[in-house]
């Protein structure tokens, strides 16, 4: 095995981690507001297994594949209980970028800590956290994009103004097709819009 | 151990071992940072020195190499400028966001990319209700070995098809002897016979005598929604069969797929025929010493499709017989092996009483009585033992229906009969199940309904289901205050508690 390979198998564990946190955080989010599908199927938990895709998950990670996915929490939202289908639809999609949020800004807030305390460039510790960070910024941003069937189009649903939805929902059929020209972008236009927007935010952030 | 904990130490020791990879003075590994990285090393002033070789980009800071992967904005470069450091620019051969490999490796990144959106899109819809088409094709064949093992000894009758089906289970237990022989040995047996009487029971007897894997299926369950389903979810079956050989496949009902093709209006059932087509070619396909056997059933042997019937595939016909006495007493035998037998049950007078019964009919007689005595020793708490009177009680519900309206008709019969005398009408009085009554001169009666004039001149519609009790007034030969039963007809539902 060499180095190469370990360092990835070792980067992995947080995109593992951030995935499944992703996940749980959905079932969670769902679980609160009444609808219990997620917690009987066993997804309500950090266990990585059970949100796991083999391919999505660790194939392609592994492989070097800058693009991953976990298997979706089924959900009903015809169970939640105390708000509206579509903002119970809202609250559950968004809860899943929110937590890469969190995480995103935790690695920061640490980030910053050790970077004003010594000069630690190069240093390991360093680079992992700016490892999560940048993971989880990226998670957050791909998956508030408003194509379905990212969680951005499920927020989009529901803001959306009634007056808009024909047309959206026209978007929407569209969507496997705007994702894949999404993801494969930058192989053909050298170009990478998620990589660019994650840079991005990442300068905005008050380092 | 809880799985709450077990997923709590799974990911301390993942924490764990990642940090300390990164944590221990491996600065190599650290050699390469984050684009991030270096855009807040620019912007600190930091960096002393760089060189950019297409999106592969080498910095010094604080006296080290430091290398990152991304590309360098405008505002960045600007930044640069700023701290007074001229970027170098090397050759961008490796201008990949694989790092540095060739064109042929981001050739095949792009389709391994390419395959796994598809992929992705497609789980995501097979997520939100979808199908998922590999288990569709499955054969939903069940491995029934070694469930409620029976054997011959636990068929009763049927003595002719036990013997032809002996030769299969010889052929399955010594194969050797009979290819040696050169014979070509039956693939397919149609075992016909009316419902109820066994076929299922037969087959699975065969099994339990070889010891050979069993499979049971539902010809329906072929049937699917989609085209073509049928016929792979046959291949499968076929091949798991055979790759478990010596096997037994029982097709039960194989009438529902097995009908004769081109029976369609227009050609509509191009899917169960495409099945059945299938189903003949892998029995056809058989190597000559693949040990599978294919038993079917049905009872609608005279719609089956002629190539279904033909030799080499269920060339093997048996016919379920109609029970004789001495066979339903085997049955029977059978049936009441495990029960207490009081010493005046004799098995040969309950067979007398149950012509024309099949063997599920004299499974369920010989449950129900075994039920009667339960419940009469429950009454009596004494050890439940079933008596004769019990078996003649379990047949009653049934006899008792019978005799009931035969003893009606007779009496309506006799009084519409006298219908045509000019001497006088049948007065009948009826006592209905809801204990009212209802009197009056018959009209007609017919298999289902009485219909009588009241004396008020009014005219009454009666089910004969709804008479409890019958009186011949006047009218008639038999006038006999004939009390039919006490409510003898609610007899068997009673029994059902």
């Amino acid at each position: 095995m060499d180095d190469d390979f370990l360092q990835r198998l070792m980067l992995f564990i947080p995109v593992l981690l951030s995935l499944t946190v992703h996940e749980w955080a959905h079932a969670y989010a769902a679980y609160k507001l009444g609808d219990d599908t997620a917690k009987l199927l066993g997804r309500l938990s950090l266990n990585p297994l059970v949100h796991m895709d083999p391919v999505g998950t660790f194939l392609l990670p592994l492989m070097g594949v800058p693009f991953g996915w976990a298997k979706p929490v089924p959900f009903n939202p015809l169970r939640l209980k105390g708000v509206s289908i579509r903002t119970g639809i809202l609250i559950v999609a968004a809860a899943g970028p929110i937590s890469n949020a969190v995480i995103a800004i935790a690695s920061f807030a640490t980030l910053k800590i050790l970077l004003n305390q010594a000069d630690v460039l190069g240093e390991g510790e360093v680079f992992l956290l700016m490892f999560v960070l940048q993971v989880n910024v990226g998670l957050c941003l791909f998956n508030l994009i408003p194509i379905p069937p990212l969680d951005g189009s499920k927020i989009v649903d529901g803001l959306i103004p009634d007056v808009a939805r024909p047309a959206w929902e026209r978007i929407c059929q569209l969507g496997p097709i705007l994702l894949m020209g999404l993801i494969l972008a930058p192989l053909l236009l050298h170009f990478s819009p998620i990589s660019w927007a994650i840079q991005h935010v990442i300068r905005l952030l008050p380092w | 151990m809880k799985p709450k904990l077990q997923t709590f130490l799974f990911w301390i020791v993942l924490i764990g071992l990642m940090v300390f990879y990164f944590a221990s003075n491996r600065r190599d590994s650290a050699r390469i940072v984050p684009f991030g990285m270096l855009e807040t090393q620019v912007q600190r002033g930091e960096v002393s020195s760089i060189e950019i070789a297409g999106s592969r980009i080498r910095f010094r800071s604080h006296g080290s190499w430091f290398e990152a992967h991304g590309e360098m904005t405008e505002q960045m470069l600007l930044e640069l400028q700023d701290i007074g450091i001229e970027p170098k620019y090397g050759s961008s051969s490796s201008d990949s966001m694989f790092g540095d490999s060739g064109g042929i490796v981001t050739l095949a990144a792009t389709a391994i990319l390419v395959f796994a959106v598809l992929y992705f899109i497609f789980k995501m819809r097979a997520g939100a209700g979808g199908i998922d088409l590999i288990k569709l094709t499955k054969s939903r064949a069940q491995d029934v070995t070694g469930q409620n093992k029976i054997t011959f000894a636990d068929v009763g009758g049927c003595h002719e098809a036990k013997e032809s089906l002996g030769d299969v289970i010889d052929f399955l237990k010594t194969p050797q002897r009979w290819i040696k022989l050169g014979i070509r040995l039956p693939r397919g047996i149609l075992l016909e016979g009316p419902p109820g009487s066994g076929k299922t029971h037969l087959a699975r007897a065969v099994a339990g005598e070889t010891g050979a894997k069993f499979y049971v299926v539902a010809a329906s369950e072929f049937v699917e929604l989609f085209v073509g389903v049928g016929a792979s979810r046959v291949r499968d079956m076929f091949e798991t069969a055979a790759k478990n050989s010596p096997s037994i496949i029982f097709i039960d009902e194989i009438d529902a797929i097995g009908r004769r093709r081109g029976s369609g209006l227009g050609g509509s059932h191009d899917e169960r025929e495409q099945t059945l087509n299938q189903l003949l070619v892998c029995m056809d396909g058989f190597q000559h010493d693949t040990r599978v056997v294919v038993i079917a059933a049905t009872n609608r042997p005279a719609i089956l499709d002629k190539a279904l019937l033909r030799a080499g595939r269920f060339d093997r016909r048996i016919k379920m017989p109609a029970l004789t006495n001495s066979d339903r007493a085997d049955i029977l035998k059978i049936h009441t092996s495990q029960k207490p037998l009081g010493p005046d049950v004799s098995i040969q007078t309950v067979a007398g009483w149950t012509d024309g019964m099949s063997g599920a009919d004299l499974e369920c007689l010989a449950n129900e009585a075994a039920l009667l005595a339960v419940r009469r020793a429950r009454h009596e708490s004494s050890e439940p033992v079933l008596r004769l009177q019990d078996f003649r009680d379990a047949l009653k519900p049934r006899e008792e229906q019978t005799r009931l309206f035969d003893q009606l008709d007779s009496v309506l019969i006799e009084s519409t009969s006298q219908l045509s005398e000019p001497t006088g009408r049948a007065v009948i009085r009826l006592q209905l199940r809801d204990g009212s009554s209802v009197e009056g001169t018959v009209l007609w009666a017919d298999a289902v309904f009485i219909k009588i004039t009241r004396p008020d001149g009014s005219t009454l519609l009666v089910p004969k289901a709804q008479v409890l009790r019958l009186e011949a007034a006047a009218g008639t030969e038999s006038v006999t205050r004939d009390q039919i039963s006490e409510d003898r007809w609610s007899q068997g539902r009673a029994d059902m508690a």
